[in-house]
């Protein structure tokens, strides 16, 4: 059987397994309320709920991204593992104040927090459910596009590019409609168990090749020496920078706040965080590991596009026929997993935000579900066209999602901790730091001194709220209070 | 100040030391376990960031009327 065959079999399997998780799902509803469909009826396990946040959190770009910059950077990007363990420090600042308001109130999206703590400011939840619906489509976006180019790698052309984007955006929807967030985490479960073996073969497979990690080191010495030196002072400071930017932004992401609204007890939140605290080094360290290692194994100088280098690594691994063959099409499906985890998140936090926190609707049981599922099934298929345009670049929106998201922390963090935060200033804010970031990032300066210029935006946003909230405090600090408790 | 605010203190200082500002550009690298030194001090510093904030998840207190049942 050829790698494309093969391909296609396992392909074909894993969207039966989906279907079968899906069907269980929609038999497991309790009713048709935005909470039920939404948030599964708030009632997500300890290890449901790990396996789904863990499967959201490490999308496409994880898997196909991560090894592309690692090829370019070398060893310095080991950056993202700090980061992306940065983001389950970070929350500790919101998830238990949240959780428990959250409980008590029967939140359903992050708009609710926002309109609890602020009352009457309208424009300032619409302004975070902007900001927020901007990340979400760009997220998304991004997904669908990775959709098509993995579908057509793992078939071997079989599956085209288009013929990817357009089928399994709808497998994604049709699952999403069905059993909401209940199918979303179930599906999330297995795609995140099939990440982590996928990744963990490969790795083994690299060091096996290069007779070791001092090897593969010595090798990735030879061939670009840079890759292996200390880094340079910008490089320091884009480190920090990193930290911070993806621990603050990654916060406020509406689809991991919504997993905090649907996890069945506190206790089942910690040990879903404590677990994933430890993940960064089972899959960010892994596939930095990875894309290092291409340094010795493509050619240096090689124009390369980042995404490209994982593709390129598989390919040479199923060359070796057999074994190797089948190994590489469960990283490249483990890959597929994670995009669509991702991607089918983004769906249905899109619909319930789009709904009530930006047009408004009142909630209403069924209403507000059915409106949720067609706004988003529209969304999905507006996006289609877009992603079909394989040479549009669309990066520099998707750079600019992380820097336009954590403008939206203030709102959260600051509010949660902070009973004099007023309304009016968090919303100053946020139009400052957000003109800041997309000012500079389109004028193409996307880092200052090292530091990313949504950091630096996040630091004149949390200064003018503060400065506004002391100089004009809000009227509410009693309700504000009530609001924190 | 708690036990989980000291594990909060201590992940700082150990993200603080995770990045090799404190060396030289260009300077020698020596490996550890088959690892620029630097990485390998970034690794182990993240796998006691790691260590630490699942304790400090798991000494979180978040009231929460379920978890009495």
């Amino acid at each position: 059987m050829t790698f494309g065959q093969l391909g296609v079999v396992a392909l074909v399997v894993y969207l039966g397994v989906l279907a079968i998780v899906a069907e269980a799902a929609r038999r497991a509803r309790s009713d048709g309320s935005p909470s039920d469909h939404f948030l599964a009826g708030r009632d997500l396990g300890v290890m449901v709920l790990f396996l789904t946040l863990y499967a959201t959190a490490y999308s496409g770009n994880s898997l196909l991204g991560y090894p592309g910059v690692a090829y370019r950077s070398g060893f310095s990007f080991v950056m993202a593992t700090g980061f992306m363990m940065s983001i389950i420090v970070a929350f500790h600042a919101l998830a238990p104040r949240l959780r428990a308001v959250a409980r008590a109130e029967a939140f359903v999206t992050p708009g609710d927090w926002v309109r609890h703590r602020f009352p009457g400011q309208r424009a300032l939840a619409s302004a975070v459910g902007i900001l927020m619906t901007i990340a979400l489509v760009n997220f998304l976006l991004a997904q669908l596009k990775a959709m098509g180019l993995v579908t057509e790698q793992v078939t071997d052309g079989a599956v085209p590019y288009a013929a990817g984007v357009i089928g399994l955006a709808g497998v994604v929807l049709v699952y999403e409609t069905l059993g909401g967030m209940r199918a979303v985490a179930w599906t999330d479960a297995a795609q995140g168990i099939l990440m982590l073996v996928g990744l963990a073969m490969l790795l083994a497979w690299i060091l096996g090749e290069a007779g070791g990690l001092a090897a593969l080191t010595e090798a990735v010495r030879q061939a670009r020496p840079e890759a292996v030196a200390v880094p340079d002072a910008a490089t320091c400071a884009n480190w920090f920078s990193s930290i911070v930017l993806l621990g603050l932004a990654s916060v406020v992401y509406p689809q991991a706040i919504q997993r905090i609204f649907a996890a069945r007890s506190a206790r089942a939140l910690q040990r879903s965080f404590a677990g994933m605290t430890f993940m960064p080094l089972a899959t960010t360290l892994v596939v930095t590991l990875i894309g290092v290692a291409a340094i010795a194994r493509i050619e240096t100088g090689a124009d390369v596009p980042s995404d490209a280098v994982m593709p390129a690594l598989l390919t040479e691994w199923a060359q070796g026929g057999g074994w190797n063959a089948a190994a590489a099409v469960v990283v490249f499906i483990g890959a597929l997993a994670a995009i669509m985890s991702t991607a089918d998140s983004c769906l249905l936090s899109l619909g319930s935000l789009v709904a009530e926190d930006l047009l408004g609707l009142p909630r209403t049981e069924n209403r507000t579900t059915k409106i949720g599922k067609l706004i988003a099934a529209l969304l999905l298929l507006s996006m289609i066209p877009i992603a079909l345009m394989r040479n549009v670049t669309l990066w520099r929106l998707i750079e600019l999602k992380m820097e336009l998201l954590v403008q939206c922390a203030p709102a959260f963090l600051l509010a949660l901790h902070w009973k004099r935060l007023s309304g009016g200033a968090t919303l100053a804010g946020i139009v400052v730091g957000t003109v800041f970031a997309v000012a500079l990032t389109q004028a193409d300066v996307p880092r200052l001194w090292g530091v990313h210029v949504g950091v630096i935006g996040l630091g004149l946003n949390a200064l003018v709220a503060i400065a506004g909230s002391w100089l004009r405090p809000s009227g509410g600090a009693g309700r504000a209070a009530e609001a924190m408790r | 100040m708690g036990v989980r605010r000291w594990l909060l203190l201590a992940i700082g200082v150990l993200y603080v030391a995770s990045v090799p500002w404190y060396r030289e550009t260009g300077s020698p690298v020596s490996l550890v376990f088959g690892l620029p030194d630097w990485v390998a001090v970034a690794i182990a510093c993240y796998a006691g960031v790691a260590i630490l904030n699942a304790v400090a998840w798991l000494l979180v207190d978040v009231p929460d009327e379920d978890d009495a049942e």
